[in-house]
């Protein structure tokens, strides 16, 4: 396996036109299935995209967001899901967002990028300003496909297709 | 020689149990479904896992907007990109309302009906909610008392599979359960402050529609017990969720009496006027537009309260120029729903070593107190809340932190959240109705016209149903407790619309008698929600269920001592 910080850069590098499943081999994945370009975000949204999911999301002794490709779900989604409206505001939140975070947030070393994020999302939850909803929804999106992958809903959720069983009081070990 | 003994209108809740029980007792019957085939083998989604689900199984913006405008909005819990073919398409299926008014007419077109997609609750009516009218000489008085029916409520409790608990309320009887889903521990210490702080209130489990403990019937018919997967809006591989789908119509099958046709929308009942019978229907095949008459000795109306009624309404005749049965001039009045759009949330501690195991399908129920126990209300009648305590667990990131804190604060169950939301009680009024528009869908048939209105009793009751939950959550010791302002739910959008063509005993006043018989026309039933006479506050398909095998024996015994 690939160090975070590799596969990081191997998804930036993907992205005006190689591919994405070279940097994500060996790992559970969800990948657009028409595609292996990005079809909505731009190579500067694409990568400030999979900045914010790797730290949001990191790999741990689990696979990270970037392992499971959620920058490439959220493309699909923002490509297919979303209408011309929604496209046009998420356009206009993550410019706000690159914004907010400064020129430095892409360029500096992992642990400032995500002192620079760790800083943002403190403001973002507390007192609900308006100018951050943009990262707000960003990172409910991230969330979501992560859980929604099979990594992150089997690995990390320890999500059960059948429990069988329902048991409404269980201690925590 | 008629071609059918029995024509059966609709294979939704009420349909199914009219066809099963017809058949069972020996009749030829024809169920006619307006809409397309669902073969759960082939047409199920409840296997997917969440990575298999497109979009986070959402549908595109673009296709709520031109297909799903009113199915989406009214129902987006479970309106998904991977089950939206059991919800009609809006463009294909209009409907109009009023000046000033709104509906959410939310349906499914299909073998089952919306059977398919409901959400289970199960309760019987109590005493209280058939003498209701008659006390407060509001609309006129049901013909029929608990007692008349309660024998049929366990015999469909025990085919259809209720999971639910023994507990001796009286307005809110027992029935013939299979064992509840169990309250989880934070619902068990929600349940001891709220009955000690407010006696005469009561926290119990919902009673829904899923075998716990198959029967030898049930298995018979390939239903097997509930793997509490929580993915019944998906169809469900099991059988372990009661539909017509599942077990009445399988019934109805295994007779060989029965006959089903698809894609058959009916227009119109025929009527005999030198017999005064109804002698079958008029149909048009929904994919080649073939128009045919199907007749019968017997019709059972079972296309749900507004499609019964307009059906009806279109069957006009010298006998009848109001409609057919209708010289009371109330068929398609009276509609009535249920009301939501209060409640509360809270945080509720002392659970955060515990959590919980699998995905029960139903949570808690309050059933109602206002006016049986408590008597100081500002309105008439009351509502009950439905709701659960459950671990928050994944807030979808709506929470603050990021990296790997974040990430594994999501195998957590989190501080455990109590919910409850009301479902209140929609008083008849004569001018809430459906008529026929003078638009026409794509087969020539008009389109219906919704008029409803809420009145001062709704509005007055939500607001108090408000008030009540905050007080319970604060004497449950709950923090952080959320209350929006009451948001009165569209009519139609509790999906549980009814009263188009009241029982009573004045054929005057009422279209149906006791029996769920016309009135004016003998050999004529409707048991889906039409019947109602008033709405009671407790989610309906169960009396449907019920009113539709009684209905269903009484025509039978009608037909053998030769009446019809």
């Amino acid at each position: 396996m690939k160090t975070r910080r590799e596969v990081l850069q191997s998804l930036i590098i993907s992205i005006g036109g190689g591919t994405l499943l070279s940097a994500c081999e060996g790992v559970a994945q969800v990948i657009p299935s028409d595609s292996r370009r990005m079809r909505f975000y731009s190579e500067r949204e694409a990568a400030l995209v999979a900045r914010i999911s790797d730290l949001v999301i990191p790999r741990t002794d689990t696979p990270g967001a970037l392992d499971v490709n959620v920058p490439g779900f959220l493309d699909a989604l923002m490509a297919d899901w979303a209408n011309a409206q929604t496209k046009r505001n998420r356009r206009i939140e993550l410019g706000e967002l690159e914004r907010l975070l400064g020129d430095e947030f892409m360029s500096a070393p992992l642990p400032e990028a995500e002192q620079l994020l760790a800083s943002l999302d403190t403001a973002a939850f507390t007192g609900r300003p308006a100018r951050y909803g943009g990262y707000r929804s960003l990172k409910a999106l991230i969330t979501q496909a992560y859980f929604a992958s099979e990594a992150g809903a089997l690995q990390e959720q320890r999500w059960v297709a059948v429990p069988g069983r329902w048991d409404p009081c269980v201690e925590i070990q | 020689m008629a071609d059918f003994d029995a024509i059966v209108v609709g294979s939704g809740m009420s349909g199914g149990w009219s066809a099963k029980e017809l058949c069972e007792q020996g009749l030829k019957v024809l169920v006619l479904e307006r809409g397309p085939e669902i073969k759960p083998e082939r047409d199920y989604v409840d296997q997917l896992a969440p990575w298999q689900e497109k979009n986070l199984d959402r549908i595109s913006q673009d296709e709520i907007s031109k297909h799903y405008y009113k199915q989406y909005p009214g129902v987006a819990y479970a309106v998904k990109e991977s089950n939206k073919h059991f919800w009609v398409k809006d463009d294909e299926h209009p409907y109009e309302t009023a000046e000033g008014t709104e509906y959410d007419w939310l349906r499914g077109y299909h073998t089952g009906g919306r059977s398919i997609m409901w959400s289970r609750q199960s309760y019987r009516m109590g005493p209280q909610d058939f003498t209701a009218n008659k006390d407060e000489n509001i609309a006129i008085d049901w013909p029929v008392r608990y007692e008349d029916i309660a024998p049929w409520y366990d015999y469909v409790e025990r085919f259809a599979g209720i999971a639910g608990n023994r507990d001796g309320l009286t307005q809110l009887p027992d029935g013939e359960y299979q064992p509840p889903f169990e309250l989880t521990c934070a619902e068990k210490e929600f349940k001891t402050r709220v009955e000690t702080a407010f006696p005469g209130r009561h926290v119990i489990q919902a009673r829904v529609a899923h075998i716990t403990k198959v029967t030898d019937e049930q298995r018979a018919l390939g239903r097997s017990n509930c793997q509490s997967r929580n993915r019944c809006h998906f169809g469900c591989t099991f059988k372990a969720y009661f539909s017509s789908l599942h077990a009445t119509l399988p019934a109805a099958e295994r007779t060989g009496n029965l006959t089903m046709l698809h894609n058959a929308i009916v227009q119109s009942v025929e009527y005999d006027a030198t017999t005064n019978r109804v002698t079958g229907v008029r149909i048009v095949d929904a994919e080649t537009n073939q128009r045919r008459v199907f007749t019968s000795r017997l019709v059972f109306l079972n296309a749900s309260t507004i499609a019964s009624a307009m059906i009806l309404l279109q069957s006009k005749s010298e006998s009848f120029p109001n409609g057919l049965a209708n010289s009371s001039d109330q068929v398609g009045r009276n509609l009535m729903d249920h009301i939501s759009g209060a409640g509360a949330t809270g945080l509720i501690h002392g659970f955060e070593n515990q959590t919980v195991f699998g995905r029960r399908p139903g949570g808690i129920y309050i059933p109602r107190y206002a006016n049986i126990t408590e008597h100081d209300k500002p309105y008439k009648r009351g509502f009950g809340y439905q709701g659960g305590a459950t671990p928050l667990g994944n807030a979808g990131g709506q929470k603050a932190g990021i990296g790997k804190a974040f990430k594994e604060s999501h195998g957590a169950p989190g501080p455990w959240r109590v919910n409850i939301g009301a479902f209140g009680e929609h008083l008849p009024h004569p001018d809430n109705r459906v008529t026929l528009s003078g638009n026409t869908d794509k087969w020539g048939n008009p389109l219906a016209l919704l008029s409803v209105n809420y009145t001062e009793n709704e509005h007055i009751m939500l607001e108090e149903a408000r008030k009540d939950a905050v007080a319970m959550l604060e004497a449950a010791g709950c923090t952080d407790i959320a209350s929006a302002p009451v948001s009165l739910t569209v009519p139609g959008n509790r999906i549980h619309e009814m009263g188009s063509a009241r029982m009573g005993r004045n054929p005057a006043t009422s279209v149906l008698n006791g029996w769920c018989q016309a009135h004016e026309v003998p050999n004529l039933f409707i048991t889906d929600g039409s019947f109602m006479t008033s709405s009671a506050c407790q989610n309906p398909s169960l009396s449907y269920m019920a009113f539709s095998a009684r209905a269903a024996k009484y025509a039978v015994e009608l037909m053998e001592e030769k009446v019809i």
